[in-house]
Order: C-alpha cells, then structure tokens, then sequence
C-alpha cells in the first residue's frame, strides 16, 4: 500500500506521518495521536458524531481523508475546556443536562461551539428554531435536544448578559 | 426504614459522569486497545434464506499479510439458545457462525481476522460465499400460510409460539355490550439505534487463566455467565466490563452471538481480538424491535363502560429467539399489558410469535408496551368517537380508580393517579382542545389533540419471571456498599449505567443514609469484578430496585456508624443522627464525631470499637422486585397542525404528565422522559426498517433510517404528580423507559382528531398523512 507522508496538526501537538491514502480522518485522530474524543458513530456523514475543527470550522472526520488535511491545524473536544470540561458550553451542557450517555456530545459540542461564539460576538440571543437549526446535522438519541438547545441558550445569554 | 435526612433524594444533583463525557475523557469499547490485537470483520449473508454450498477462502491465500478465518465447520456446536420452557414453544438456535443454512441477510457466516481493522475488512471481501436459495417466509402473511415451508427444519408452522393469556367471563361481557368494537393495528419494525454501534474486545491471560471482555453492554453479568456455560470455562476466570457505553435503550440488553464468539477467538488465536460493528451491520444484524399487529374487539355497555377485550396479538419476531428474552418475550409482553390502566374485568388473549427471514427482534425501550400503548389507546378513541364520547370523558369513564386493584389477569397494581393525570391534561391543554375544535371547519389548516393514557409495570419481582419460565429467572439488583478508612463511599453497583446517570443517583441514594456528600462517593459500575452479581440495567429497575439496594446496603453501614458513634460519645444509638459528614446527638449537634473519624476507628483504629463489634464498613444487598411490580403511569398528549392541501404535519406540542413514585433525580427524571419521548416520536413518524420481497434490507444507513433530527421535535413539556410506592425501599417507581411509550399513540390520535379519520398504523410519514387527509381535499 502507498503512503502519503502527511503532517497534522491536533491540538497543538504537530507530528508527521506516513499514511495511507484512504485512512480516515477520524482512525488517523485516535489511533496515531492517541485520542478518544473523535466518536465515530455512522461513518457515513449522517450523524454529526466525528465532528472536529479544521482549521477552526466544524468538520466531519469521517468523511474527511487524513492526507487532505497535510498541514492543517485539527481541534478536537480535548482542546475546549480540558479534562475539567471548563469550556462554557461544556459546563452549560452539564447544568442543562445536554447529554445522557456522551457518545454524541464531542460532536454535538464542536459543531455548537463556534455557533455560540458568533452569536456572543454579535451580541444576540438567537430563536430556539434558530439553535435547532444549527444542530440539524447531528443526532443525539438520548436526550430529545431539550437540554442541549437550553445549554445553547444559556451559554449564549450567560455571556451576552441579561440572557433568559 | 427511609433515610432520616433525605436531602440528596430529590435534589437536582448535576451530574458528576458528565465532566469525563464533556472532555473527551470517557472510555467507549473502541477506546480499549491493547497491544497484538487481531482485528475481527465478519462475512455475513448476503440472502436471506439459503443453504450454505462452499465458503471459498481462496483469495486470501496470496493477500500478503496474515488472516485467520473461521467459519461455522471451525466453531463446533457453539451458539445463541433462548428457548422458554413451554410445550408450546417450537426449539430454535443461532450459531454463532452459520452451519448450512443462513435465516437473515446479515447473518455470520464467517469470521476473518488481520492485525489491522481496515485489512481485515478488505480480508473479509474476499471471502466468496455460495448459496442455493430457500424460500423466503418474509412477511406475517405469509408465516401463516402452510403452503410455505417454515425457515426451521422439523417445525410443524411458521410459529415460535403460540399462547393464551385470560381472565373473567369474557362471554358474558359479549354478551352484555351495547357496543362491539373491533379494529386492526399495526406498528412498523423499527430499533433502539444507540449513536454507538456494539463491539466487543476479549483477552485471554494464561498467567492468571483470566479471560477479560469488554462488551458495549448493559447486562455484564449475564455475559459472563453464558461465555461460561458456552465455552465451559470457569466463571471465576472471567471478567466482563462494560466500559462507558454509548446508548442502549435495550438494544444492548442481549448476551449476543459475538460477544461468545470474540472470546472464544480470544482464547483460539492466543491473542486479543476486537470488534466493532459498524453501522450498517447495526443496522441490518445487530437487533430489530416492534413489528406488531393487533386485532381488538371491545365490549362496551351503552354508558360507555367498558366490559371486556378480547385480543389477537401478532408479533413477526423475525429469524432467531434472543437471549435472554426470548422470541415470546414481546407477544407474551404485550398480552399482558394490553388491559392497562383501565377496569374492567373479561379479557381474552392470544398471542403469537412469527419466524420470518428478517433481523431477530428483542427489546426496545417499552418492550412491546409502545405497540400496546398504541393500539389500547387508539381504540378508546375509536370506541369515544364510536359511541359519542369525548376521548377524556370516556377514559374517566373507565380508568382505574382505587387501589390496590387486583386486575383481570390477577396482577395487582400499587396506588397510582391516573385519574388526576388525565385531568392534569386536561387542565394544560384546555386551549389546544378549543383551537382543535375550532380548526374542524377548516378545509386548509387542522389542528388535532390527542392523548394516551397508560401504565407501565416496572421492577417485578421473581414469579414475573418464573410465571414466563424465560431463560432469565429472575431480574434482582445488588449493590455493595464499603466505606473507606477516610470516610470516603466506594459503591459496587450491579447496574450498568449508559446514560442514566447512575454514578449520580446512586451517590444522592447512598449519601442520604450515610450522612455524607454524594461528591465523596464513587458509584463503580459495569464491571463483574467490582459489582456483585446482579442482572444488568434494563426494564425501568435502575431507580427502585437499584436505588433500594444502595439504601438499604447503606443503612446497614448507617447502623454500625450509629454504634460506634454511640459508644465513642457514650449516647444511646437511636439518639445519634448522621448528616454533614458527622455523626452527632439529635437534640445536641455540638456532641459529635466525625464520619471519617468512625471510619478510621473502624478500619484501622480496631482498638477503638465497642467489645464484639466486627472491623470494617461494608455491607452488600440483593433487592428483588415486588411481585407484580410497581405501576408507573402518565399520560402523554401530542398537539399537530396539518396542512390539509400539501399533507404537510408540525408536532406543534407535546405534554407528558407522569407518575414514577419518588423522584430520584427531577434534572435526570426529566432527561429519561424527554428522551424515551422523542424515540417515541421517531417511532410514530419516521423509522421504519423496510425489507423488499426477498427480505433484502432496504434501509442501511442513515440516509434511509430517518431518526428525530432537532429541527423537527418541540420542547417537551413534562409535569409530575408524586404517588410514592409502597413496595419500594425508597418510594420509586420505574421511570426509563415510560418516555417511548406514550407518543405513537399520542400523535396517532391528534392525527385522528385533526383529519376525523381513524388511523391504524405507524409510521405517520408524510405519505401517510396525505393518503389519511385524502377526504378533506376532496380526494376520497
């Protein structure tokens, strides 16, 4: 099999490898760099599990080869608020209780997060139908959404001020 | 013997699991790598009936790395029973890889592993597999016709089995009714479908003869017991683990062929193996729920009450029984519960599971009781539409009222509100209703209410089980409860926990009894070596007899605490309270000690303890469930506005009022309803397995298998009523799964109400409305 010498980039950490082309993103993330919170949960682009950030926008890992990505910089769940979980959205999934069983979440949290950012840079608390929307490529079969479209909210209007 | 502070129960504790599921922290079954691993992809059935002529390996002689391969001529009589022991019942097993003949597409055929998973999947591609085809038994229909060979040899019909269930005299009832109602329903096959898929990694070390198996599982005790019995290994030696499990739902409450397989590789190859199943074969070959097909007659006296039910049950349970539920398990499930919360006393039964070439089924959060719930309660409103009731009215008519009440198959149900729920209901959606009324005139825009209305029988004890004589003989829960010589609270917990919140609730449990903070105890679970043996998370028993067996393990250490508080402080026992980490003399807080104190005297400072009083803080109960349970109840109401001329529906409201004794946790009581909720509306509106005429899959992936997306599904709104359980430890009743029960029903009949159609069958998918709302556009 050919290898394709390839650097990542996640979470700071830069090292460069030889790959095989057809490796996915996500197998590359958590077999070579050691790390579990890239949950593969269909494998074929539909549920929003194996979200991670390339070069800061949410991307799927699983439908993305390690190759394409030489040179890129990749974030992953670790990254947001490390293992105290401190990031605001995290600690507002916790209190809004956004997750039941967790397999979801890294995804549904790296999909979330610049979502949250844009809102609290722009200073406005978006519709419940609007945060339903940016939620609409993952799936979460635990919780309904209730807790994480709350979760949304609060971190949003948490940091805006005078949020509901 | 409640806890004398209960502080914790009841409180809205955030969860202390979720920092390591936030952070990327957690440990799933695809996260356990060990080194030397060989990888498993298997070769499944490419047709759903056919004998097995050659499984040619050839292609893998020159792949240029090694593979190992085994087939079913390799694994000798190795396989799945699930058999209950009626004379009845028609004898079926899986093996663990197909031996001549495959029954499902997606079946094990064989087993090839590589040291790598991508090269064991292009390994497994090659692997040719030659069938001759048999004839399909692909639908219900045509299971009942004799003229088509059924899928076992030596079977005399197409039927797992066939039973009866009765009581009263349903003859009289007939005989009595002003009104003889009788309908057809139906709801579609459909899964549980957890985000992560099973997988199972098994590792055999000859130094200690341990075989250690890590299973995506929620009953690792019963793992462990058949890998014992199957592969004849001690039980001692074997270690099953569940680590962080990504969803059930009671999908992964089987013991499944591979997880014996996986270890008996393990032990073969001389080196760890691992497999994760992905998606598709989730899909297609992992466990298929519902499928059911209901004929009910009702017997109803001119004021509306009703007399008696006769009921006709057919469940297409598809290939194989699964272990330990078996194939009667849903038929038999949804005979039983068929009488719900209503009075009346004839009933008549027969139920029937069909072997068909499909996926095997097993349980489903409600386990038939969704299927039941959904015909049970479309009837009441066909029988309120029927006679001129409105359906609130109508259900008041009958519901149960007193308690306890003996009901007509002897099962006895605690106190309950069932009345009050559906007057709660009525109460919150008084608007909804008027606007549903005033929409009728309509011929664009519809708005329809409806309700379901049912209880839910949860943690019953032994003779439940014994009565069903199913290869699980009982569904008791144990929890050990060890104090540390710091104060600190380690709990051995014999429930697996995957997404309940466990390692919160049962902390909140323990720390009421012990005085102590939840924060300082430490809930293990999902292991047989650190729990005692106990039958794993499922059938809504986590919180009562989970919750009872840490009260009561804890009280046991409260009371000891309570002597050597006594004794220290030279007060009387029964005058010693612990809370806030001390134990102190109730009508003088300042006389105290520590908790962390006593701990030590008693673990370490043995010099300390009172003559004849045995070192150590720990304590260990089994809880079984009360005979026939404890009945939780709700009631569940769906608002939907539809489009008459583009058949277009918007869940626009959705209300559950519920009843499961005492709340543990109101943050996690919520989560269980809205969750169980919206699978219950995936249910009514989207999923659907479908199988074209050969029984070929056609609904693989994601794209095809439409689960609720957020965009679609409104705030749920959830109220309580609080009817404590007197057969409980700590009031509790089961609450898991009651979300998914209610909705199908729920929105069928809002569905109902808004077009003034009767509606039969699930799933309500846009098609379905169209075709049901056909008359309002003139169509019909």
């Amino acid at each position: 099999m050919t290898m394709t010498e390839t650097t990542l980039t996640v979470n700071g950490q830069t090292r460069t490898l030889d790959v095989e082309p057809r490796r996915l993103l996500a197998d590359v993330i958590r077999q070579e760099f050691d790390i579990a919170g890239v949950h593969i949960g269909c494998a074929h682009g539909a549920c929003g599990c194996c979200t991670v950030h390339i070069d800061g926008t949410p991307r799927l890992s699983c439908l993305t080869f390690a190759v394409q990505c030489d040179g890129r910089d990749i974030k992953t769940v670790e990254s947001l608020g490390g293992f105290d979980a401190t990031h605001v959205l995290q600690l507002a999934f916790k209190s809004e209780h956004g997750l039941q069983c967790g397999y979801c979440t890294p995804g549904f949290l790296m999909t979330l997060v610049p979502y949250v950012e844009e809102n609290v840079a722009r200073g406005t608390l978006p519709s419940d139908e609007d945060i339903r929307e940016a939620m609409s490529g993952n799936i979460c079969r635990c919780t309904g959404y209730h807790g994480i479209v709350a979760a949304v909210r609060k971190a949003i209007g948490d940091q805006i001020g005078g949020g509901q | 013997m409640k806890a004398e502070n209960p502080r914790q129960i009841g409180a809205r504790v955030q969860r202390f699991e979720d920092t390591r599921l936030l952070s990327g922290a957690a440990r799933y079954i695809d996260d356990i790598r060990l080194p030397n691993t060989l990888h498993l992809s298997f070769v499944r059935a490419q047709v759903a009936h056919g004998r097995i002529l050659e499984i040619d390996t050839f292609g893998l002689e020159d792949i240029g790395y090694p593979t190992w391969v085994f087939t079913g001529e390799d694994i000798g009589n190795l396989s799945m029973k699930a058999h209950q022991d009626y004379p009845e019942m028609q004898y079926s097993e899986q093996p663990l890889l197909a031996r001549d003949v495959v029954r499902f597409v997606g079946e094990p055929v064989a087993a090839v592993l590589a040291e790598d998973p991508y090269r064991a999947e292009d390994a497994a591609e090659l692997v040719f597999v030659d069938y001759d085809p048999l004839p399909v038994v692909g639908t219900m229909d045509q299971a009942r016709d004799a003229s088509i060979p059924p899928i076992f040899e030596g079977w005399k019909n197409s039927m797992f089995v066939e039973r009866q269930m009765k009581g009263g005299d349903l003859e009289a009832a007939r005989a009595q009714a002003a009104h003889v109602i009788r309908r057809t329903y139906r709801n579609q096959r459909q899964a549980g479908v957890p985000m992560e898929c099973r997988g199972v990694v098994a590792h055999y070390t000859p130094g200690d003869r341990m075989l250690t198996v890590w299973s995506s599982t929620q009953m690792p005790h019963l793992v462990r017991t058949y890998i014992a019995e199957e592969l004849d290994l001690p039980e001692a030696r074997i270690r099953v683990i569940a680590p962080d499990v990504g969803g059930g739902f009671g999908i992964k409450g089987q013991v499944f062929g591979e997880e014996v397989l996986v270890a008996w590789l393990a032990i073969k190859t001389g080196r760890p193996v691992k497999w994760i199943e992905d998606r598709r074969e989730h899909l297609v070959a992992s466990l298929h729920a519902r499928d059911h097909e209901h004929t009910l007659e009702a017997y109803v006296s001119d004021d509306g009450r009703l007399l008696g039910l006769w009921a006709d049950i057919s469940v297409d349970v598809g290939a194989y029984s699964t272990f330990p539920f078996t194939a009667a398990g849903d038929p038999g499930m949804a005979a039983k519960v068929m009488p719900g919360p209503y009075d009346f006393q004839a009933y008549e039964a027969t139920f029937r599971g069909f072997a068909t070439n499909k996926c095997p089924i097993g349980t489903y959060r409600g386990v038939a009781r969704p299927s039941a719930v959904f015909s049970q309660e479309r009837l009441m409103d066909d029988i309120a539409r029927e006679i001129g009731m409105d359906p609130i009215a109508f259900r008041l008519r009958n519901v149960i009222r007193e308690f306890p009440y003996k009901n007509v198959l002897g099962f006895t149900y605690d106190p309950g509100s069932y009345a009050e729920s559906l007057e709660k209901i009525r109460d919150v959606l008084a608007d909804d209703i008027a606007a549903a009324e005033a929409s009728k005139s309509s011929a664009t825009t519809r708005t329809g209410v409806g309700i379901a209305c049912f209880v839910e029988q949860t943690a019953h004890g032994t003779p439940d089980f014994t009565r069903r004589r199913v290869p699980i003989e009982t569904g008791y829960i144990s929890a050990r409860v060890e104090m540390q010589p710091d104060g600190t609270v380690v709990i051995g917990l014999g429930l697996q926990s995957h997404g309940q919140g466990l390692e919160t609730t049962m902390a909140q449990v323990a720390a009421d009894a012990l005085g102590v903070l939840p924060e300082t105890i430490f809930v293990r679970h999902g292991d047989t070596l650190t729990s005692p043996y106990s039958m794993g998370t499922w059938g809504s028993r986590g919180g009562p007899l989970g919750g009872g067996a840490v009260h009561m393990a804890s009280m046991q250490i409260a009371e000891k605490l309570k002597v050597l508080a006594a004794h220290e402080m030279q007060a009387d026992k029964d005058a010693i309270t612990l809370y806030g980490g001390r134990a102190y003399v109730t009508d003088n807080p300042d006389r105290f000690v520590e908790i962390r104190t006593l701990a030590r005297h008693a673990l370490r400072n043995v010099e300390n303890l009172p003559e004849g009083m045995i070192p150590g803080l720990e304590a260990e109960f089994s809880l079984d469930g009360p005979r026939d349970g404890t009945y939780a109840n709700a009631v569940h109401a769906a608002v939907v506005e539809i489009d008459v001329p583009t058949g277009k529906m918007k869940l626009k409201r959705f209300v559950v009022v519920e009843d499961c004794g005492t709340i543990l946790n109101p943050l996690v009581v919520d989560g269980q309803v809205r969750g169980g909720v919206v699978q219950g509306i995936g249910s009514a509106l989207f999923e659907h397995f479908v199988y074209d005429a050969e029984c070929q899959p056609l609904t693989t992936s994601f794209a095809d298998y439409l689960m609720p997306q957020a965009p679609e599904i409104p705030d749920i709104e959830v109220h309580h009523i609080e009817t404590p359980t007197p057969l409980t430890p700590l009031g509790a009743k089961g609450l898991g799964e009651g979300g998914a029960i209610g909705p199908a029903a729920a929105i069928a009949n809002a569905v109902s109400n808004a077009l003034d159609v009767e509606v039969s069958e699930t799933p309500l998918k846009a098609s379905a409305i169209w075709h049901l709302s056909a008359h309002l556009r003139g169509e019909a």
